[in-house]
């Protein structure tokens, strides 16, 4: 009866209170290993990828020379298929070139800068390709591609002087345009009227400070231009509005005039000496024997005199010069 | 105006609970905030960058939705056959595009707001503010977005979604080529392909007009009369276009 009231109930008892148990253990067995395996599976993954990782890193292939390049598509073409945004594709030739720059040391051979040197010109020239009017591109190009070598040389001048004209001509708004290339044309290559009109595009744009005019005015005086640095003068004194400003103006129209009366007065002397064999006493004496149309009157107030030697100089003012250009440099 | 208005603003709720304008608005407010670590990759100049990669963030996003979404809100609805318990109320089928259609300018026009004051805000963190240039450029994306939308419910009237989506992509990047498409037209020696070029440009939407966002990366000033102009033109665009979607749309039958 009782096996079979046992038998009813679905279990005896003695299986109850021995095998579940047992069961339970074997289960709670069964599941601790199975962590156990998982834990231990899982920690012996991570190391196996780990190693497989540094092997592979050991033996990984040596890294390919990344150079940082203009992209295979022509500036114009980019531009277009930049679908408008093409001032963010300039952004990043941009970054891409000043990438390149840290590369060239200042004891670099000019050979070894050299591939440096035509990524950096080919970079920036691609950025202002692709947008023409980025002024930071034009500006970045004037100070990062001219670099001098110790013995004179120096190269990249030409380059960002190509830039630059291209800036000039598409940001005139931009008075850095003007100054950074009339900079590069004075002081690298010599050229003073060149210097001068860039300079003076820059000093007639409203930001540009007073000094880039006086500084085009010298130039254009020591390059020869006088009539290019009168005609800026004055028409930089006419747009002057303040007291200082017009008489800072008025100073350098007068001397410029007086650098105009001082050359004719070489000339003329030239000419005496050539006509009668010795150099002439005095201006006066010029201008009497008709070598001079008139007597020229020193706009200072002083007077003008002729040195043994033929030069010309003035009692009240000194004649304008550019100094610090006298540095010769050897162009690449 | 009652059922536009009642459409627009049931179309604003609708999209406002969707992921794709979250998911979009995040990668632009990523886009904007990384703008100012990559500034600082450059030399001097960091409002450029952080300009351009607002702006550019700003018409990706604003590009994506109008078209993912301008398709979706009309071919959408009518291949899921979600349009006709609406079309079955007294609301004529102009109606429902014009209110899907404001609903859908209207968020992405708060979706731009939301972008240019993260910008804003990005550019007061790197010491810069936010130029008139700028405004203008932003206002302007936001008529071509205006355009993109307007072509994307066209071609949802009579298309399917995959196809009226490739179809108003592929305007978005043609319009940004028309300015090279009239130069062909003067350049090209044959008087055919003037023509053809002539008569595509006068009839695709010039996006490019659109485009101030050279000019303001590069702190150029744009006369107002100009950016009027340009506004007019693409609104009124739109305006063709919709007027456009609303008559197929009209004629076609959704069973």
């Amino acid at each position: 009866m009782k096996e079979a009231g046992a038998a009813g109930r679905g279990r005896p008892r003695f299986l109850f209170w021995v095998t579940i148990p047992a069961l339970a253990t074997i289960r709670a067995v069964g599941t601790a290993l199975r962590g156990t395996v998982s834990v231990v599976g899982f920690a012996l993954a991570v190391t196996a990828v780990a190693m497989l990782r540094t092997s592979a890193e050991r033996r990984a292939p040596a890294d390919a020379e990344f150079e940082l390049d203009v992209p295979p598509i022509p500036g114009e073409v980019a531009r277009a298929l930049s679908f408008g945004f093409r001032s963010l594709l300039a952004d990043f030739t941009l970054l891409e070139a000043i990438q390149v720059l840290p590369q060239r040391h200042g004891n670099m051979t000019p050979e070894a800068a050299a591939p440096l040197d035509r990524r950096l010109f080919r970079l920036l020239d691609y950025t202002v390709e692709v947008d023409p009017k980025f002024a930071g591109a034009y500006r970045f190009a004037a100070t990062a591609l001219p670099h001098e070598t110790e013995t004179g040389q120096v190269f990249g001048v030409l380059s960002a002087v190509q830039i630059l004209r291209m800036g000039l001509r598409e940001r005139p708004d931009d008075w850095h345009m003007g100054f950074l290339l009339g900079f590069l044309q004075s002081y690298y290559l010599r050229d003073f009227p060149s210097a001068a009109r860039s300079l003076s595009i820059a000093a007639k744009q409203a930001e540009a400070p007073a000094w880039v005019g006086l500084l085009a005015t010298r130039l254009a005086a020591q390059g020869g231009e006088l009539q290019l640095a009168t005609a800026l003068a004055e028409a930089m004194l006419a747009q002057a509005n303040e007291d200082a400003t017009r008489k800072e103006w008025q100073d350098r129209v007068n001397a410029l005039h007086m650098e105009g009366d001082l050359r004719a007065i070489e000339e003329a002397a030239q000419r005496y000496r050539e006509a009668r064999g010795s150099p002439p006493r005095s201006v006066q004496a010029l201008a009497a024997a008709g070598f001079l149309p008139e007597l020229p009157r020193e706009p200072h107030g002083g007077r003008y005199l002729i040195e043994a030697d033929g030069t010309a100089r003035s009692t009240a003012g000194e004649r304008l010069r550019a100094y610090g250009l006298y540095t010769r440099f050897e162009i690449h | 105006m009652t059922p536009i208005l009642a459409i627009a603003g049931n179309t604003v709720r609708e999209l406002v609970r969707g992921k794709l304008l979250y998911n979009l608005l995040l990668f632009a407010a990523l886009f904007v905030a990384g703008s100012l670590l990559v500034a600082q990759l450059t030399v001097g100049n960091w409002v450029r960058i952080i300009l351009d990669m607002g702006l550019a963030a700003l018409q990706i996003t604003g590009a994506l939705m109008a078209i993912i979404i301008g398709v979706g809100i009309v071919a959408g609805e009518i291949q899921r056959k979600t349009i006709l318990p609406t079309l079955a109320k007294p609301v004529p089928r102009w109606a429902f595009c014009l209110g899907r259609y404001a609903g859908l300018v209207l968020l992405l026009v708060l979706n731009a707001a939301v972008i240019v004051a993260l910008l804003r805000a990005v550019l007061w963190l790197a010491g810069y503010r936010l130029e008139v240039t700028a405004l203008q450029a932003a206002a302007l994306i936001c008529v071509e977005f205006a355009v993109l939308a307007a072509l994307a419910v066209l071609f949802a009237s009579f298309s399917t979604p995959i196809l009226a989506g490739s179809y108003a992509f592929a305007l978005f990047f043609i319009g940004h080529l028309l300015p090279d498409l009239r130069t062909f037209a003067e350049k090209s020696q044959s008087a055919a392909a003037r023509t053809v070029a002539r008569g595509f440009y006068a009839l695709l939407p010039d996006l490019e007009l659109l485009n101030l966002k050279s000019q303001a990366s590069n702190l150029l000033a744009v006369p107002a009369a100009y950016v009027w102009r340009a506004a007019g033109y693409g609104l009124g665009y739109a305006a063709v276009v919709l007027a456009l979607a609303i008559f197929i749309f009209s004629r076609r039958d959704l069973n």
